[in-house]
């Protein structure tokens, strides 16, 4: 069983419009009518839980929800397949905007609420009901930004938990709880970039200073970690290898860039429960990152795609800088 | 048609040493009239509805009565409520829960849901451990 986390879930609402309109001066120039609107659950772990069971995985999937939102990411999921694990929380979930402007979809706006205060309370109900799924869990996957009133270290602690259930852990996140979590040893890292280009305190300005970071990672213990440089390609660094990952697709067939971070890990959590060899696993997830950033919805959820697209995706160690 | 392909895959639960209070708040908030009561295994060892805890903040008498207009007000109610309200749950729970297997037919998930009254029922895997619950509606929507 695989078990995804996701403190700080949120509604996700995407609209799309012909041009978007900021601070006009006149009155009327304020409105900009969105010509098609979606309604989604989001937040890292919950995409990934939404990839692993599109691709026939059975997947849970936990964190904290509160209010009508929170009605709405459960709903959600459990029509999507996934088992939902969720503690209820006084406050409600969060809802995260994202405007797609016609022929500017690559660079979409995103404005991201911070999430409900959680209490105290609501951490320790939590952390019984995690420690009741981790024991039966082969994969914990924590993923995604840390709601307020949650301690940046319970990333470590969660990943300690697990590891002593004997699961893998899979980490997506940045700042101080992903920091504070590589010293708890979790089996896949993947920074999130999006705020800072941090891992382990260390910038990642260039393809050295992503090397160098992410072996560090591993001298840590890990076994993998992918780092995104660049939209179309990627880092991976294993115990002894590094690994170049890009595909040939151009930037401009991309119409929806959210969620495909998370498609990606999902497509490297599946092949790596799946025990396929590393290239395999490199290759299928960026594929599914791919599909899903060329496909109007958040995940792709169509295994032909995914399958179609690793065609157009290259892994090459690179020589001279693995272990 | 299996339990496993109808039933509502959610898989919350409560431990009977938790607080009637803080039943109280996660029934309001998940919308269920009722939940499991698991052990550390996950394990299904009760259950616990509204109608339990309703109960038990009435008078004994309350049942044998055919209507609620002999009972003075709802402060009686509400004061044994705030009485019992961080007593653990396990005191008000029903441990001989009806429940069935994800690989019961939904015929046989229908017949337990009439014939008991219930609103929903829970569903567990071999080793007894919850994967769901199965409710009336999710009979009703599948069988459409």
């Amino acid at each position: 069983m695989i078990v995804t986390v996701t403190l700080n879930p949120s509604v996700d609402k995407v609209y799309w419009v012909d041009s978007l309109k900021i601070c006009q001066i006149t009155q009327e120039e304020f409105l900009t009518r969105a010509t098609r609107s979606s309604t989604s659950a989001g937040g890292k772990g919950v995409n990934i839980s939404r990839f692993l069971s599109a691709f026939g995985m059975d997947n849970v999937a936990m964190g904290f929800v509160g209010g009508n939102t929170g009605h709405v990411v459960v709903r959600y999921l459990q029509k999507k397949g996934v088992t939902t694990n969720f503690v209820w929380t006084h406050d409600e979930t969060r809802i995260n905007v994202v405007i797609l402007e016609s022929g500017r979809e690559h660079s979409p706006n995103l404005i991201n609420e911070r999430g409900p205060k959680i209490t105290e309370a609501e951490v320790e109900r939590f952390m019984r009901r995690y420690r009741r799924m981790a024991k039966r869990a082969s994969w914990v996957v924590l993923a995604g930004s840390l709601p307020p009133g949650v301690d940046s270290g319970i990333y470590a602690e969660l990943t300690t938990i697990a590891r002593e259930g004997g699961a893998k852990v899979a980490i997506s996140a940045g700042g101080d709880a992903l920091t504070q979590a590589l010293d708890a040893c979790p089996y896949l890292v993947k920074p999130d970039t999006r705020e800072h280009l941090l891992l382990g305190g260390t910038s990642l300005t260039s393809t050295e200073s992503i090397i160098a970071a992410g072996q560090h990672v591993i001298a840590c213990g890990a076994q993998m970690v992918v780092i995104s440089h660049d939209v179309t390609g990627d880092i991976a660094i294993t115990p002894d290898s590094v690994w170049e990952i890009k595909t040939t697709v151009p930037t401009s067939l991309f119409k929806n860039l959210v969620g495909a971070d998370d498609a990606f890990l999902g497509g490297i959590i599946y092949k790596l429960a799946s025990e396929a060899p590393v290239e395999e696993v490199l290759r299928f997830g960026l594929a599914a990152g791919i599909a899903s950033a060329e496909s109007e919805k958040k995940i792709c959820e169509d295994r032909a795609r995914v399958e179609a697209e690793m065609e157009k995706v290259t892994v090459a160690k690179l020589e001279g800088v693995g272990g | 048609m299996k339990v496993r392909d109808i039933m509502t895959r959610d898989l919350t639960a409560v431990e009977k040493d938790i607080p009637v209070r803080e039943l109280i708040f996660i029934l309001d908030n998940a919308e269920m009239p009722n939940v499991p009561v698991v052990d550390e295994e996950n394990r299904l060892i009760g259950f616990i509805s509204e109608k339990d805890l309703i109960r038990a903040a009435l008078p004994g008498y309350f049942e044998m009565l055919h209507s609620a207009s002999f009972i003075p007000d709802m402060n009686q109610l509400a004061n044994k409520l705030t009485q019992i309200a961080d007593e653990p749950i396990e005191k008000y729970m029903r441990p001989n829960v009806l429940s069935v297997t994800e690989e019961d037919d939904d015929l046989r998930a229908a017949d337990l849901i009439i014939r008991k009254g219930v609103k929903s029922l829970p569903v567990v895997n071999g080793e007894g451990r919850l994967v769901g619950r199965i409710r009336r509606i999710d009979l009703l929507r599948h069988s459409l």
